[in-house]
């Protein structure tokens, strides 16, 4: 008996609750029906298959009480329910599908081992969730788009999938505004119902930036923003240290504002100028 | 005087807020080196002010740069920080200009101008000591968080420092408005609608002689009267052609140890009375962690069985905190440190004050006794 199921939360959950059923079964996943028919055909597999996810489903709510039970499980405020927690963990780029579900059949419908850390599995998995949480909160932090004819743009570069989460938030925060984040090839685009197309709706790189005049960078905004940053800073209170965990240097590379303001951090501010030598 | 262009104006009135302390909770978007993040645009209105306050470097008296900004450039540069992902929104204080009435008056003009343009950022107003109630009734219509510096403990403290005010009218009475109408608007809001931020208020440490004894009682007084969630602490530091110019700077440890009793008030359910012990004779905290000073103090307390303990005994154990004890309650039983290493427990602080499974460090005094 082959269990497949597709990699995202449906599927996922799906999975686990017939893995109950036939708890010897094997576990296939692919992100879509065409990916699994390449697996299954290089596999050369022809046992009986069990594809789980690939058709819309209703509601999964009640396939989560069924995994996890019914008791809130949240340790701290920022932990995200049980849902979010899976669907964050399958964004990682190292999660493994397959040993997330067995991991979430073994809680035995204690949805508390997802947060406690007790064991190792439970351990890695929510620092997984962690580290997608944190890329798209850098994202959140440090990105700058640019308002173009009228689109908010920017193209980032996470080694977690979280590139329509980042697009959710900024045109929740923007409402007025299409906003555009773009991936690789891949662009999400969000208000969309303002330049007449879906409100939240994937698309090409290429369909955004057919959409942009021309790349033009705000320097007036740049130049202000570097006179604020300057003046929030207390000399005698400077801590290279606390600075440069806060920002980071991973930070440098999501925006030109960012690295210049890394920059500040490294250095500080200068306080000689040309000036004193004339 | 000269003329000074918009980056000039800006930068000498968002240097004015730099020792205001604000959050807006949710996303960072800079860091500046001293390590504080930067969540909103700071500024004030004018830094041009009736006041004189022996601190403060834009006191009446003092020879200094005055200038302003006009509602519509506060307005621009706020939007154009939103829009570039720099800012939460925008966190707006000033110097009085007359009196409070006309200073609120011209802060409303601003947080109107950003609403009626429809920006959706987090406003923050520091209003001024002795504000109208129908103007800060207002303001809470408009803006996310409001409230009112305290600066200090006491009236007697405040006209040594605030001459120009009175502690129990301007400053008290208004954290109780605005204590009623954050209460008022949390009813009114839809959840998701709006932020309704807490009350909130700033003390100055070091610029007057009390004691942090005194701090700590009227912080956990403010919490239990007014609903304040949480107090800023901004060392004094002595500010040229002041009155205070050669007072003494309050040392920057100071202000972080205020910061961790406050987090024991806010997050601990601690009270003022507990950090008795731990004060100096003259009432000042000395340069530990409160809470590893609590724990020594209170030897009787300890070790406590990790697997058996309620929730607030856990708590007082220093390298647990609130989350780490709620992941210890839903995973018990803990069988050994590893697990609670997992769980976000600092081992090395927590050791002398636990016992898992029978098991505990030995110390000098259980020595003795065995022998």
């Amino acid at each position: 008996m082959i269990i497949a199921f597709k990699r995202d939360v449906d599927g996922v959950l799906l999975a686990c609750s017939s893995l109950g059923k036939y708890p010897n079964a094997d576990l296939v996943f692919a992100k879509n029906m065409g990916e699994l028919k390449k697996k299954f055909s290089f596999l050369g597999i022809e046992e009986e298959v069990l594809a789980l996810g690939f058709k819309p489903v209703d509601s999964t709510a009640g396939l989560v009480k069924e995994i996890l039970g019914k008791r809130p499980a949240k340790m701290s405020p920022r932990d995200p329910k049980p849902v979010q927690y899976v669907d964050l963990v399958l964004r990682h780029r190292d999660a493994n599908p397959v040993e997330l579900v067995r991991f979430l059949v073994s809680c035995q419908g204690s949805a508390e081992v997802l947060y406690s850390g007790k064991s190792i599995l439970a351990r890695r998995y929510y620092r997984y969730m962690r580290d997608v949480t944190r890329a798209w909160q850098r994202l959140c932090m440090f990105s700058r788009p640019d308002l173009s004819n009228g689109i908010l743009m920017v193209e980032v570069d996470s080694p977690h999938d979280v590139a329509d989460i980042f697009c959710r938030w900024l045109a929740k925060k923007n409402r007025d505004v299409p906003v555009a984040v773009m991936q690789g090839t891949v662009a999400w685009l969000g208000n969309g119902e303002l330049i007449g197309v879906e409100n939240f709706t994937k698309t090409t790189t290429s369909f955004v930036s057919s959409l942009r005049v021309s790349a033009q960078q705000d320097d007036e905004v740049e130049k202000l923003w570097d006179v604020f940053y300057n003046s929030q800073m207390i000399q005698n209170r400077r801590n290279h240290k606390l600075a440069k965990k806060m920002q980071p240097k991973s930070s440098a590379i999501l925006s030109k504002m960012a690295k210049k303001d890394r920059y500040v951090v490294e250095r500080g501010i200068s306080s000689c100028t040309l000036d004193r030598f004339v | 005087m000269n003329h000074l262009t918009l980056t000039e104006r800006m930068r000498i009135l968002a240097e004015g807020t730099k020792y205001d302390s604000c959050n807006q909770s949710a996303v960072c978007h800079s860091f500046t080196p001293d390590g504080r993040c930067i969540q909103l645009y700071k500024t004030l209105l004018t830094n041009s002010c009736s006041g004189e306050c022996t601190y403060c470097p834009n006191r009446c008296q003092r020879d200094a740069t005055r200038t302003s900004l006009e509602p519509f450039e506060i307005a621009k540069i706020t939007w154009s920080f939103y829009r570039k992902n720099a800012v939460e929104g925008l966190f707006l204080s000033s110097g009085i200009i007359g009196d409070a009435e006309r200073t609120t008056e011209r802060q409303l003009e601003v947080v109107k101008l950003l609403r009626g343009q429809g920006f959706a950022g987090y406003i923050h107003v520091r209003v001024m000591p002795g504000t109208p109630k129908y103007l800060l009734e207002e303001i809470a219509d408009y803006a996310n968080k409001f409230g009112v510096n305290a600066e200090t403990t006491s009236s007697l403290n405040y006209s040594e420092i605030c001459p120009n005010f009175d502690y129990s009218n301007d400053v008290l009475e208004r954290l109780k408005w605005t204590r009623d109408l954050i209460k008022k608007k949390r009813r009114e809001v839809r959840y998701g609608e709006r932020i309704v931020g807490s009350n909130d208020t700033q003390f100055v440490v070091g610029a007057v002689f009390e004691p942090d004894r005194d701090l700590i009682r009227t912080v956990n007084k403010f919490m239990d009267r007014y609903a304040l969630r949480r107090p800023y602490f901004m060392s004094f530091e002595p500010v040229p052609n002041t009155p205070l110019q050669n007072a003494i700077p309050s040392p920057k440890w100071r202000e972080n140890r205020l910061y961790q009793v406050s987090y024991l008030l806010k997050d601990y359910s601690l009270k003022s009375s507990d950090f008795e012990v731990i004060f100096d004779e003259h009432g000042f905290l000395v340069n530990d962690d409160p809470k590893m000073r609590l724990a020594y103090a209170h030897p009787e307390y300890f070790p406590v069985d990790i697997n058996a303990v309620e929730r607030e005994e856990l708590l007082m154990v220093p390298g647990i905190g609130p989350v780490s004890a709620s992941r210890i309650m839903q995973s018990r039983p803990i069988m050994s440190e590893q697990e609670l290493a997992r769980m976000g427990v600092v081992i090395s602080r927590a050791r002398p004050f636990i016992e898992i499974n029978g098991c505990k460090q030995t110390n000098l005094v259980s020595f003795l006794e065995a022998n």
